[in-house]
């Protein structure tokens, strides 16, 4: 581990606008209570303004007057080894990179990117939970974190096709849409798959699916590791490019959206004919202009909420879309949690947390918040648009033993489709 | 002591200084920051970044704690909220119309402006000195503030308190002579005024910086920030 390595990342992370968050903030702790992690556990090194605490050292230590007097004074101590194997517990184990807390800064700084910064200080310094690293490592050399290989990928395909009826163009020439899914689909959720499929086969999408580009997931952007980001996102765009499509739509998946939506563009140069979208945006559009046509009622019974993704709805803005769409199929059962939107509660598994067996308690910590909040209006159904929540979900309705359904918002559209 | 020479010390020479270094400062620092470099954010937008960029300052600065959800974080820590908006809505209203103060700033810019009865002002200092204790305590109990302040934040809070609370005992005539009550009160403002540049207290300035920032990035993802 090279400490110096970590200190010179946080560094190149520090342009302007990092320097000027930094300089803003004024360490009142109101993200604090914003936190989903500091609120379950009660534990002061999980607020938000503690766990980019090394981004501001070493910007202070290295740019400002005052700090270089302070680590004179010995009032303040230079970065440490240590420091940076408390922090990678911190900001791996108890983020989810949700960025709640950036809504309730009154200075408004983006706590979120701050923590990723402290991140790829961590990749610097060779500082990452090994489970997360393995897996990352298995999406270097197989193309997936989950596993899904050429082979794994063929196989898959071709169970969904049976399973469920339904065609899944592979490597159609022509196409103007290329759906690209994550392996948590492809493994953990295939009637994903095959609920997208059906719903663009009935809206007449000239779409394909692609055998390169076969993983949307990225977890080099979990990690923080600008490199492997840029490696993931060009196996999609190359894919891209290679069958000429003029739209990339990402399916239910948050990060993999923010990394490909928001991440690509200032990384590496992404073709500029291509338009990057959600399942989500899709979804609503279709319905809107009546491409699809919905039974009205479908999921009427009981109560029925819809659990915001991070990444989807406060980072991504497609938060009327599943409104509309629940207020078709249950205008009655359908109730908001609250907090709800952009200010909805994190599931506590985003972030790569859920990949770290380490983590495992503090992620079930945490869902006892959102459980508190699904009891709250009695819902017995929770829908949502991302498949790390889903997984996340489904995990701890076991874990806590739960009498939930978990759904995906594609899975519901698709149950109800009017033929 | 001669309070009067002091005191012109104080108002004099030391507030000139302390202006200066104030002024030069805050200066440095913006510049150093600006220089940083600012790259050019090359995402698509899907919404507005100057409606993301209104709605932050607005939510910032007017309806903060009315939004319901902040309501929610409020309930867990209504005493920060309350106490800290209170504290920065009474400086401001005696720093812009306490009639002293405003012909301070009259001499300075060699204009001058409507001012609030001393009644009124006086009842804002004694909030906000109410309001700068219970913080102070705040921070002494909350684990979350125990952990994250330094020296800094105990030295920063003592330089606030110092010119409010010679300022109150001022207009009380809590401190004899006059003259004495005076000096002890510039002396603190001209304190104050030094530290400001080396502490968090220039977040005043680097405010419109993060606020913006995080309006324009919620506003390009359409989403409210």
């Amino acid at each position: 581990m090279k400490t110096e390595n970590a200190i010179d990342s946080f560094i190149r992370e520090t342009g302007g606008a990092v320097a000027a968050e930094l300089e803003a903030c004024t360490r009142c702790g109101m993200c604090a209570e914003a936190c989903h992690f500091y609120l379950a556990t009660g534990v002061p090194e999980y607020a938000p303004v503690w766990k980019f605490e090394l981004m501001r050292k070493a910007y202070q230590q290295r740019f400002t007057v005052t700090g270089r007097l302070r680590v004179l004074l010995g009032l303040e101590k230079p970065i440490k080894e240590q420091d940076l194997l408390d922090w990678s517990t911190i900001v791996y184990h108890a983020c989810t990179g949700c960025d709640r807390c950036s809504l309730v800064c009154p200075m408004g700084i983006e706590i979120g990117h701050l923590i990723a910064d402290v991140r790829t200080g961590m990749v610097a310094a060779g500082v990452v939970p090994k489970d997360l690293y393995d897996a990352v490592q298995k999406q270097v050399t197989e193309g997936s974190p989950l596993g899904v290989t050429d082979e794994v990928f063929a196989e898959r395909l071709d169970f969904v096709k049976d399973e469920w009826e339904v065609d899944i163009p592979l490597d159609k020439a022509g196409a103007e849409t290329l759906v690209v899914f994550s392996s948590i689909e492809i493994m953990k959720f295939p009637q994903n798959l095959a609920a997208i499929a059906k719903i663009l086969n009935q809206a007449k999408e000239n779409w394909t699916i692609s055998s390169t580009a076969r993983e949307v997931v990225n977890f080099g952007y979990y990690e923080g590791d600008h490199a492997l980001t840029k490696l993931f996102l060009s196996r999609v765009l190359d894919g891209a490019v290679k069958l000429g499509v003029k739209r990339i739509v990402v399916t239910e998946c948050g990060h993999a959206y923010e990394a490909l939506r928001w991440t690509s563009y200032n990384l590496m140069d992404v073709p500029p004919d291509i338009e990057i979208t959600h399942i989500v945006g899709l979804l609503g559009k279709y319905v809107e202009s009546g491409r699809i046509k919905l039974k009205k009622n479908a999921n009427n019974q009981g109560t029925i909420t819809f659990h915001d993704a991070c990444k989807i709805q406060r980072l991504g803005g497609y938060i009327k879309e599943p409104r509309t769409i629940m207020k078709i199929l249950a205008p009655d059962a359908f109730k908001e949690l609250t907090p709800n939107r952009e200010e909805g509660l994190c599931c506590g598994g985003g972030g790569g947390v859920i990949a770290i067996k380490d983590a495992d308690p503090l992620r079930y910590a945490v869902f006892e918040l959102k459980i508190d909040q699904i009891k709250e209006i009695g819902a017995d159904t929770v829908v949502m648009a991302c498949s790390n929540c889903r997984l996340q979900f489904t995990d701890c309705v076991g874990h806590f033993n739960l009498d939930l359904k978990v759904a995906g918002l594609s899975q519901i559209v698709a149950d109800a489709l009017e033929q | 002591m001669d309070w009067y020479k002091i005191l012109a010390f104080a108002r004099g020479p030391f507030f000139q200084v302390a202006w200066l270094v104030f002024i030069g400062g805050l200066v440095y620092r913006l510049i150093r920051v600006i220089l940083f470099g600012w790259k050019k954010d090359k995402d698509p937008a899907d919404g507005s970044k100057l409606v993301g960029l209104v709605k932050s300052f607005l939510k910032g600065a007017i309806i903060w704690p009315f939004i319901p959800w902040v309501k929610r974080t409020f309930s867990k820590n209504p005493v920060v909220y309350l106490a800290g908006g209170f504290f920065h809505l009474g400086l401001l209203i005696i720093l812009i119309f306490g009639t002293p103060h405003m012909l301070v700033w009259k001499s300075l810019l060699g204009f001058g402006w409507y001012t609030l009865p001393l009644p009124i002002t006086d009842w804002f200092a004694a909030v906000t000195i109410a309001a700068m204790v219970v913080l102070l305590i705040n921070r002494f109990i909350n684990p979350v503030l125990r952990l994250i302040s330094g020296p800094a934040e105990w030295f920063n809070w003592l330089l606030v308190f110092l010119p409010m609370v010679s300022g109150y005992l001022m207009t009380h005539h809590l401190i004899n002579p006059y003259e004495k009550a005076f000096a002890l009160h510039m002396l603190a403002v001209d304190a104050l005024l030094i530290w400001i540049p080396f502490s968090r207290i220039s977040h005043f300035i680097f405010y419109f910086f993060s606020r913006a920032i995080h309006g324009i990035e919620y506003g390009k993802r359409a989403v409210n920030p």
